[in-house]
């Protein structure tokens, strides 16, 4: 078996990993902030259906939801709205995914939105500020700043987390490599840890980047 | 910074070319079936006599070539020697009147022990082919197998041609998955492998995909009325094989096991031991 061709097929099935992964990222980090919101609303119904959600979110192993959103509405209305062929595969796995890590972010963005001292909103005021020009220009920068470590965590875990594609036959990077395996072949698999260690590498380099742009910004 | 990158980026070549010089040497090789039989029987003379059933009562035990193959022949978890060939054998020899000896053999060299008398029979859930039938004696099929496609009952389905376009699943590296790329119209279908037979069926019943091609044992035991997949049901045979009994060219035993499995046949109890292994008769 010729290794370059092997490191080919592996190259473009981690393309796929690196769809999954920007695509949950797209999406989900903007729907995180919805949800932050309505966990944190001062509509107590709001409050507690956005907050069970998240806890069955992430009461939940992902691997069994990407299964039950692909499978389950087969099964239960005799109608699959994802379509045949690897993109409904992909796309039943792209919303599982960030619909997951939407209620993660959210909490993280919940967090860092508490953090921000009270001083800041009441300055605002002070000022005159409606509540959405407060958060924008006010608080979000203040927010990013604090996010970036524990979404940097996040988001390498992410990247990790996209081999879960394989359980519903997405061939993704993993199941590329257990093709060689089941034949005997070995070392495809364990070399899948070189584009996992890349990747997360740029990521912290990146990261690490960012944070030092952010320096400058002190409360 | 940069010395850490330096570092990673050192690991990470280091990493590879481990990866590269182990290439060669990970290939596979088939796993080697068992040990040759003990050669001790093959000395023994033959009684010179026409009839091969005479020699085997004559000695009055029949050696049986076997290698460990689940649900065939195979030590159980009790550490007894069972099977579904290795009960119906024990029941043969028992219409014969002879004492049934297991020899564990080569696969590669099975035709060489039968020959040299090392063994009187192959009986290891052997596939009938014609080869087999130019060089060996071989009983009629006691048992089928074959890939078979599992639909839904709705769908349609005339022959394969039905499913040219369509999603088709079998478990990667199976006979199913051999069988679909060998299928001139299975192999223009849209091919999904799973790592499980079982996870196919669920693929069919969610509709994600269309059909699976699985083993015929597996397939009947999981589908149709009483089973989760009550709705999933065999629409084709495809691969068919069976299973037969293989003795030396020209033996008379052939006929003789042939008329103890018409009587195990009749009193029940072939199909109660294919029940027992999740197999299906001939």
């Amino acid at each position: 078996m010729d290794v370059s061709v092997i490191f080919e097929r592996l190259t473009e099935a981690f393309w796929l990993n690196c769809k999954l992964f920007g695509l949950t990222l797209a999406f989900s980090l903007p729907l995180g902030l919805v949800v932050a919101f309505g966990s944190m609303s001062r509509f107590k119904p709001l409050a507690w259906l956005s907050k069970t959600f998240v806890w069955a979110i992430r009461g939940t192993p992902l691997m069994l939801q990407v299964i039950i959103i692909y499978f389950a509405p087969g099964l239960l209305f005799e109608m699959t709205p994802w379509g045949s062929g690897a993109s409904g595969r992909l796309f039943a796995c792209t919303i599982a995914f960030v619909i997951n890590y939407a209620c993660y972010f959210s909490e993280i963005y919940r967090g860092g939105i508490e953090a921000v001292p009270k001083g800041q909103y009441e300055a605002g005021k002070v000022l005159g500020l409606t509540r959405g020009q407060i958060f924008f220009k006010v608080i979000l920068l203040q927010l990013v700043k604090r996010i970036i470590p524990p979404m940097g965590n996040e988001i390498i875990t992410l990247i990790k987390d996209t081999a879960l594609a394989r359980i519903i036959s997405n061939k993704e990077i993993i199941m590329m490599a257990q093709e060689y395996a089941a034949k005997g072949l070995i070392w495809p698999l364990f070399s899948t840890a070189l584009y996992f260690l890349i990747f997360v590498g740029v990521l912290t380099l990146l990261f690490g980047w960012f944070e030092k742009k952010m320096d400058y910004f002190h409360v | 910074m940069k010395k850490i990158l330096a570092f990673v980026l050192a690991a990470c070549m280091a990493l590879s070319l481990a990866a590269c010089g182990s290439a060669p040497s990970a290939e596979s090789s088939v796993p080697a079936p068992s040990e040759p039989a003990s050669s001790g029987e093959a000395s023994e003379p033959a009684p010179g006599a026409e009839s091969d059933l005479e020699y085997v009562k004559a000695n009055g035990k029949m050696i049986i070539g076997y290698t460990v193959y689940e649900p065939m022949n195979y030590t159980d978890a009790n550490g007894e020697f069972t099977g579904f060939d290795t009960e119906l054998a024990v029941a043969v020899c028992k219409k014969l009147g002879v004492e049934p000896e297991f020899i564990e053999i080569n696969w590669d060299t099975k035709e060489v022990e039968l020959n040299a008398k090392s063994i009187d029979c192959i009986w290891n859930g052997l596939t009938i082919d014609d080869d087999r039938k130019a060089t060996m004696a071989l009983t009629d099929p006691y048992v089928v197998n074959a890939q078979v496609v599992v639909m839904k009952s709705s769908a349609e389905y005339t022959d394969t041609s039905s499913l040219a376009g369509k999603a088709v699943c079998a478990e990667a590296g199976s006979a199913g998955e051999t069988t679909i790329a060998a299928d001139e119209n299975l192999s223009q279908a849209d091919y999904i492998s799973k790592d499980v037979q079982t996870s196919c069926l669920m693929e069919v019943a969610a509709g994600t995909c269309d059909a699976a091609v699985l083993d015929l044992t597996l397939a009947s035991s999981m589908t149709g009325e009483g089973t989760d997949y009550a709705d999933l049901v065999i629409k084709d045979r495809l691969a068919e094989e069976y299973y037969g009994v293989a003795f030396r060219k020209g033996s008379d035993i052939c006929d003789a096991v042939n008329a103890a499995f018409g009587e195990l046949k009749a009193d029940g109890t072939m199909e109660t031991l294919a029940e027992k292994y999740g197999l299906s008769l001939a």
